[in-house]
């Protein structure tokens, strides 16, 4: 559809959305204005610009709760979350798809009630499961539990995936020679790349951004993840000294922000992806 | 070729190993962390038990003290009018966003939605830490914009600490922060509307809001009562912004079903009850995913 021109009502409405778009991401922008003024300037200037840019905020709230230890946990906690889901998912969304029985159909639909089952609901047998196993308070404890309540909805993704390539290309496969587990690995599998980036990228978003688990499982500070950090400064200092409070929320979004600015398109697809799937 | 000279029996063999391998890791994980939990949330339950010394069996006495719990009815209140105001509130305001950005589609649209989805993929930790900010007597933003422009009594109101306004402060924050998703699966399902509808609609005279309320509503009435369940759950496991930003209070002002088992089971190291409360959660989100698939298959071939 050729539009020549832009009528009255799109104006409007393109200048309300921006309006509302600029409001939204406004808390985001402003720590911004705040953070690299003193405790003094802020109090009697909060609104002018900062005479000078003073980067000790920055300093004092990453040393208040140590963020650089919390990076390297939460890091750690990413990876082993994405390392003990992804294969597990792609191997059970595989068979899900291309070895169709009665009986793999039961095996997805007990996979499924994963899907439906609140963490809320199993959060204390967790607990006691891992304090009488010493799981508890170490970051390995945190993620695998983790990648246990990933797996059914990637096992889904995965599925759908594997369901969306043509049987041509396994038969092909079989065809040369390649046993069950060969035409996975060598063929089917890097078939199936969109779908484990995908995987990578919003398993680490949501072990990075996890707060409730890591509460319960995590006691030592020093164990403690970036989310619980945020927490942690945000009870300790709090907003009154607001211009390290600023820091710490710049430092703490950063992150999250980066990976959104560079890979927003394929975060948006892959959330719909879950949500529209088939 | 090897393949056709084995034996029937030997290549079935062959398949189940490989379907057994595939799926074991999958199951191993779910039997531990989920399928024995799960069994064992009901069994706590009934039971008195504090993770030291030896458990006793009391039937339904934890569920019952609970319905007589003024901290957990509060909670259970919350998650309720949580859920009905983020249907009344959040899915009108998602539908008229996603609406007019298809609509109107030009060189802005798609930025625009990258704005409106970005608060969603922050973690729960930073958005509260933005509602502190927000909200924060004297400091926040709202307090020293006040101040800057000389209204007195709207610098001296105190967003979280207030009984009456925390509930509301609480909620504002995650309107920001989750009305992004069912703006893009909105606009999803609005974009798979053909243009032959659209350019039909307009011939008929509908254009505009007119087109919006008799063609595209009524187009949408499955992907809305999915997104209406999907906040009703979300709404029984609020945890994470009311225990960040007011640990559900003042007093029990923001109290969810959520902190109720968080402070049951490990503040009070009172499993029994914790486990209770679990259960009441799955109890309730079984019932709204099992009224979300039969509104599903109403609708005949959509599956959710």
């Amino acid at each position: 559809m050729s539009r020549p021109r832009y009528g009255a009502p799109e104006v409007l409405a393109t200048f309300l959305l921006v309006a509302l778009a600029v409001i939204v991401i406004l808390p985001l922008v402003i720590p911004f204005l705040f953070v690299f003024k003193t405790q003094l300037e802020f109090a009697y200037h909060p609104w002018a610009l900062p005479k000078q840019l003073k980067w000790s905020n920055f300093a004092e709230s990453w040393n208040a709760v140590r963020i650089d230890q919390g990076l390297v946990n939460t890091l750690i906690v990413s990876a082993g979350a994405i390392l003990f889901t992804l294969p597990p998912a792609a191997l059970a969304g595989y068979v899900f798809a291309r070895y169709r029985s009665r009986a793999t159909e039961l095996a997805f639909y007990a996979i499924m009630i994963g899907y439906f089952v609140p963490i809320q609901m199993v959060l204390v047998p967790i607990y006691k499961m891992e304090v009488t196993f010493a799981l508890n308070d170490t970051l390995y404890g945190l993620f695998l539990p983790m990648a246990a309540f990933g797996i059914p909805f990637w096992t889904l993704i995965y599925r759908s995936f594997f369901r969306s390539l043509p049987v041509e290309l396994a038969e092909a496969a079989r065809i040369d020679g390649a046993g069950h587990s060969g035409t996975f690995f060598r063929v089917m599998l890097p078939l199936a790349r969109p779908a484990t980036i995908l995987a990578l990228l919003l398993v680490f978003i949501a072990a990075w951004s996890d707060y409730l688990l890591s509460l319960i499982l995590l006691s030592d500070p020093r164990h403690f993840t970036m989310q619980l950090r945020v927490a942690s400064f945000m009870n300790t200092y709090g907003p009154d000294r607001m211009p390290r409070y600023a820091a710490a929320a710049i430092i703490s979004a950063a992150p999250t922000v980066l990976l959104y600015v560079i890979g927003h398109k394929w975060i948006i697809k892959g959330t719909l992806a879950g949500a529209v799937k088939e | 070729v090897s393949d056709r000279r084995e034996k029937r029996g030997g290549r079935d063999g062959k398949r189940a190993v490989f379907i057994f391998l595939c799926v074991l890791p999958a199951f191993l994980f779910l039997a531990v962390f989920l399928y024995y939990p799960i069994e064992e949330t009901f069994r706590i339950s009934m039971t008195k038990s504090s993770g030291i010394g030896a458990e006793a069996f009391i039937g339904v006495d934890n569920y019952a003290k609970l319905f007589a719990n003024e901290e957990f009815l509060a909670g259970l209140g919350h998650v309720f009018s949580w859920a009905f105001w983020s249907v009344l509130i959040q899915l009108p305001l998602s539908f008229v966003i996603a609406f007019s950005l298809t609509f109107y589609a030009n060189r802005f649209t798609g930025p625009l939605k990258a704005v409106f989805y970005l608060s969603n993929v922050l973690p729960s930790a930073i958005t509260a830490m933005m509602g502190k900010f927000i909200f924060a007597p004297k400091s926040g933003i709202i307090a020293s914009l006040a101040g800057a422009l000389g209204i007195k009594w709207l610098g001296a109101v105190d967003f979280l600490g207030n009984p009456k306004l925390a509930f509301w402060s609480v909620f504002l924050i995650a309107t920001w922060a989750y009305t992004g998703f069912p703006i893009i699966y909105l606009m999803a399902r609005i974009e798979q509307i053909s243009k032959d509808v659209r350019e039909a609609a307009e011939l008929d005279g509908a254009t505009g809001w007119r087109y919006a309320w008799s063609i595209v509503l009524p187009d949408l009435g499955y992907p809305l009562r999915i997104l209406a369940v999907l906040s009703t759950v979300g709404s029984l496991k609020l945890f994470d912004l009311p225990n960040l930003m007011t640990t559900g209070g003042p007093g029990n002002a923001t109290v969810t079903l959520g902190i109720t088992l968080y402070r049951q089971g490990f503040v009070n190291w009172n499993y029994g009850k914790a486990a209770a409360i679990g259960v009441v959660i799955f109890v309730l989100s079984l019932a709204f995913t099992i009224v979300e698939f039969s509104l599903g298959r109403k609708k005949g071939g959509e599956t959710a």
